[in-house]
């Protein structure tokens, strides 16, 4: 069967697979689209994904289940966008969404993406793990519910499942409760943001996500957000508006740089380390931020900030994105983006690697283990560096 | 070719640790449990959404229980089935006896060459509710379907077997069969479709309308009483020499029934 | 209650485990209500099997007809329902096998008596029988009473009852049986071997799975060993898949299978939430690893702090040792 109902059959065709999608800011190489660097095949690159989608609406292929691995090993990590050259750059990672949607709707798609959406349909999150568990990683913390206070932190599904991300959620909340700021959660009755559901192209999901939290949040009063993943941040602060929530949504990292600027933490505890950071793709390419994280890193005292080659609008994504963290179309091999990216790190002589997201965090660090750099380079996320710095224990 | 595919709704009862047994000592909590279709029925509607795509004819899901049941029924208008009726009637923690004598009487009122349950239920499991129905129907069945092939008016079956052994039959249609999880990929259900499912027509039924009553349905099975399974739920670290841990730990795997 | 009839299963010449298992709790049910245990087999050249029978039955009825050759659910339907109008057996008891699960529903259905399917224990309570089932996937029990009735249906889950040496001396008896009309509805067609390379680790009952800390291929073999003697199955975590020590179908995890046994032995694995996510179903788990703190201690039920490398081959002697025992 070919591609039907595609809002983009007018423009696909202006990809004329110049390949520029696939480079980082410079020439310095072509590696910068994490399933390219994966499988070193013009497929696999935004430039190629459009020719087979555009081969796919008229009928030249048909689909097949390598078809869909090929559409869902994108991590969305928006590199093509920043980079393609023509004025249709705007829709190209959104054409690729719309053809994973087709494939949604007849219900082909990679097992693992169908226990992804399955999984949220039914406990809220990717992992499949109970409702019921979703605020474990709390407890001992003090961290009180949302009832009215100034900001909702909202944890996000890793940061409250998986149990390296759990580390971190709780570690960004005792530096919240340090700096004072009025904060509260939602515990068991957080649901997923829908950032990812959107990205592997169920978009009735995401709307009905969106349109249940935007009402939770009104319900609550809610006005402010804090987000420990900057998926949840891209979500709530882009699509969210869309579905009558607006509100003043910030990255912790954000916010983290305000407080140690005016005062309101105090990071003199310090971090001797030599330190390098890895954007995400949902903070950086996506929301342009790229520079409250740096700012953190270089109010602490001992930190050696160094970058890697790639950074900022050029940095090679994780290969978490896209639902890639549990869908894991791009793992298992040493040109895993992860894998590549921990050996950057290491390029810059760094001992420790900072990021300010959990799916990076996970991603990256099962990489430092895979490449057996356990002794040379350690992952942190941002909340753990400025826990340690205000000396929290 | 006509397909009827009777499915159920299931606890999702994955995790080890989120069972617990209700205070009335005859059911598990259910209220903080999430619940899915279960896992053979996906199988199900999937081999029957694909007879009906290669072969046309209609299709039509069936299930007994409260309105909340209504979710699998939705799934299967969404992937495929023409009609689906649901006979309002808690029945899942009765005696299989009971289910059968109130399917048969649904069956029959459909027209059917086909008719498709799961192998056996993820709750309680007994595996014989399929072949129950069709012995009151009087059609052949054969249970743990694992490769389907039909024709016009018979069906070749596989029946997977223990230690990796298939069993091969020709059945002539009508017939009844279970299936098996592993006979196909079961799609993916969109949002999108099951909010489409909505307008699609869903039938209830009570038993009343079938010509039952609930008491002159005697169960010849009663459940007595439910409990979790004995288990060292606490992690405990056995020390020692290798030769003394690996002998503590040899006995504790016996005692659990191990080997 | 008269009697307690045991339907054995045969296929490739081999009588099959399961019979055996349900004919030693038979015996056991038969002596503790001084009831007479019955066995019945059929099929073409059986006085080996009927033989072997009665070192636990008191009686063993044999039925030579060639159309009982194979364990097919129809025409053992016929044979069954006959023994049970002639006999009148309080129990029936079979093993819960595939031929089983065809056969005994519509059994139950003809006959209209009570069937309860896939115990895991079978026990006198005050003169009636109980049985416990093993429901929600190994996570509960649950126990039955049966309505008053002649005759009830029971099978046996494979591997729950323990074979204890038969000491009987029985007699056998020879019944006819002759089938009225052919099954024209339903043909069997034969049996297909599927390869056996595939092994299924979300099937089986017992994982033995290792992680990076095996530290080397070859040292599957003795982890392969440790499997063989506890029945079950090697599972690995996900490096051990990259490093091609094993398929990726043994990986158990996030990308991996989800499995549900009710043993996992992890054997030198961290414990990682990808790893975790996809095994905490089990019903049991024990963790070997150097590493105290390793994460997997917070999900076991027993653990052992010390190298897998010493600890496993100590753990094959000890548990051949102890089954050596017992058979
Ligand atoms: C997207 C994604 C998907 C993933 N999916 C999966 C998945 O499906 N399945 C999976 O397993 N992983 C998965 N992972 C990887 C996961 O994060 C871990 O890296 C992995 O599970 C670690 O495997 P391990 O425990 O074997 O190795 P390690 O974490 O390296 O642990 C080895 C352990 O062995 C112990 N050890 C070493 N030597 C000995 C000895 N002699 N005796 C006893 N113990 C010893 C060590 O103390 C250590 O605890 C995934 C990761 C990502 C990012
Ligand atoms: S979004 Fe990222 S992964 Fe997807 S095609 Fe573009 S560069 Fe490649
Ligand atoms: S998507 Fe843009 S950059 Fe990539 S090949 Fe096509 S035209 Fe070139």
């Amino acid at each position: 069967m070919t591609l039907t109902n595609f809002r983009y059959g007018d423009v696909i065709h202006r990809c004329f697979r110049c390949g520029y999608c696939k480079f980082p800011i410079n020439w310095m190489d072509v590696n910068n689209c994490p399933a390219y660097a994966r499988f070193r095949m013009e497929t696999y690159s935004c430039g190629g994904r459009l020719w087979l989608t555009r081969a796919w609406l008229e009928g030249e292929i048909e689909w097949s289940d390598h078809l869909a691995d090929i559409l869902y090993s994108c991590t969305a990590c928006k590199n093509c966008e920043v980079k393609c050259p023509l004025s249709f750059n705007i829709d190209i990672l959104n054409m690729m969404i719309a053809a994973k949607s087709e494939m949604v709707e007849r219900g082909e798609i990679p097992s693992a993406a169908k226990e992804f959406l399955e999984n949220i349909q039914r406990q809220g999150n990717p992992y499949g793990t109970s409702r019921e568990k979703r605020d474990e990683w709390m407890e001992g913390t003090g961290i009180e519910a949302y009832q009215g206070q100034e900001y909702l932190y909202y944890v996000g599904c890793v940061g409250s499942y998986d149990t390296r991300g759990q580390e971190t959620a709780r570690l960004l909340g005792k530096v919240l409760q340090k700096a004072g700021v009025s904060f509260g959660v939602l515990g068991n009755d957080e649901n997923c943001d829908g950032n990812e559901v959107r990205n592997l192209g169920e978009e009735t999901l995401f709307e009905m996500l969106a349109e249940d939290n935007v009402a939770q949040f009104q319900g609550l009063g809610v006005q402010k957000i804090v987000t420990l993943s900057p998926h949840s941040y891209n979500a709530m602060k882009n699509d969210y508006p869309g579905f009558n929530g607006v509100f003043d949504v910030l990255h912790y990292t954000q916010l983290l740089q305000e407080l140690i600027r005016n005062g309101g933490l105090d990071v003199s505890g310090g971090y001797n380390a030599k330190v390098t950071y890895h954007d995400p793709c949902f903070l950086g390419r996506w929301n342009e931020e790229y520079d409250a994280p740096r700012a953190i890193l270089r109010a602490i005292p001992g930190v050696q900030f160094v970058e890697m080659a790639r950074n900022r609008n050029g940095a090679l994504c994780c290969g978490g994105g896209g639902g890639n963290f549990y869908l894991d179309l791009l793992g298992g091999s040493e040109d895993s983006p992860a894998r590549r990216r921990v050996r950057e790190a290491c390029e810059t002589g760094a001992n420790v690697l900072a990021v300010a997201c959990p799916n990076c965090l996970t991603m990256l660090e099962d990489a430092v283990k895979a490449e057996g750099l356990e002794n040379k380079l350690t992952v942190r996320d941002i909340s753990e560096i400025v826990g340690e710095a205000c000396v929290i224990k | 070719m006509d397909i009827i595919a009777c499915i159920k709704r299931v606890p999702d009862t994955s995790e080890a640790d989120v069972v617990k047994i209700d205070p009335s000592q005859k059911d598990i909590e259910k209220d903080r449990l999430a619940f899915k279709i279960n896992d053979w029925d996906e199988y199900v509607l999937e081999a029957a959404v694909q007879l009906k795509e290669k072969l046309g004819g209609t299709l039509t899901a069936v299930t007994i229980g409260p309105k909340e049941w209504d979710e699998v029924l939705r799934r299967a208008l969404a992937m495929g089935a023409d009609s689906a009726i649901r006979i309002d009637q808690d029945v899942s923690a009765d005696d299989p006896h009971i289910v059968a004598i109130i399917l048969d009487k649904v069956i029959r009122r459909l027209p059917y060459d086909l008719v498709l349950f799961g192998a056996q239920s993820e709750d309680f499991g007994s595996g014989h509710l399929g072949a129950m129905v069709a012995e009151i129907l009087g059609i052949p069945h054969a249970t743990l379907v694992i490769n389907l092939e039909a024709e016009e008016k018979k069906i070749h079956v596989q029946r997977e077997l223990e230690a990796g052994t298939l069993q091969s039959y020709t059945i002539d249609l009508p017939a009844l069969l279970t299936i098996h999880t592993g006979i196909n990929q079961p799609r993916y259900i969109s949002m999108g479709g099951i909010r489409r499912a909505m307008q699609k027509e869903l039938q209830v039924m009570s038993l009343s309308d079938l010509g039952l009553s609930l008491d002159a349905l005697t169960p010849m099975v009663k459940l007595e009483e439910m409990r979790l399974p004995p288990k060292g739920k606490e992690a405990e670290l056995i020390t020692g020499a290798p030769e003394e841990t690996a002998g503590q730990l040899a006995k504790i795997l016996k005692d659990a029934g191990i080997f | 209650m008269s009697s307690i009839l045991v339907v054995a299963e045969h296929r490739n010449q081999t009588l099959a485990d399961v019979s055996y298992q349900v004919l030693s709790k038979g015996r056991q049910l038969a002596d503790q209500a001084q009831m007479e245990l019955l066995a019945a087999v059929a099929g073409v050249d059986i006085d080996a099997y009927a033989k072997e029978l009665t070192r636990w039955a008191d009686r063993v009825i044999i039925v030579n007809n060639d159309q009982l050759e194979e364990p097919l659910a129809e025409p053992y339907q016929k044979l069954i329902a006959h023994l049970i109008r002639e006999i009148r057996p309080g129990i029936v008891l079979m093993g819960h096998s595939s031929f089983a699960m065809d056969l005994v529903p519509s059994l139950s259905v003809e006959l209209g008596i009570p069937l309860v399917t896939d115990c895991v224990d079978i026990f006198w309570q005050n003169g009636d029988i109980l049985v416990t089932r093993s429901i929600y996937n190994g996570k509960a029990n649950a126990s039955y009473s049966f309505a008053q009735s002649e005759t009830i249906l029971i099978t046996g889950r494979v591997g729950e009852f323990p074979v204890e040496e038969g000491q009987r001396q029985g007699w056998i008896e020879e019944i006819e049986f002759a089938f009225e009309e052919e099954c024209d509805y339903k043909k069997f067609e034969g049996y297909l071997e599927v390869e056996a390379a595939g092994v299924d680790i979300t099937q089986a009952e017992v994982l033995v799975s290792v992680g990076r800390g095996i530290k080397e291929k070859k040292n599957l073999e003795i982890v392969e060993e440790l499997a063989r003697v506890l029945g079950g199955v090697v599972s690995c975590s996900r490096p051990v898949v990259d490093y091609g020590w094993l398929p990726s179908e043994r990986q158990v995890g996030l990308s991996g299978k989800t499995v549900q046994p009710k043993l996992y032995l992890g054997l030198g694995i961290s414990g990682a939430f990808q790893h975790v996510v996809g095994m905490k179903g089990a019903r049991m788990t024990v963790a070997i690893n150097k590493d105290a703190k390793a994460p997997i201690f917070s999900v076991a039920n027993y653990g052992i702090v010390d190298d897998v490398l010493k600890v496993v081959p100590a753990l094959v002697n000890k548990i051949s040792e102890l089954k050596g025992r017992t058979e």
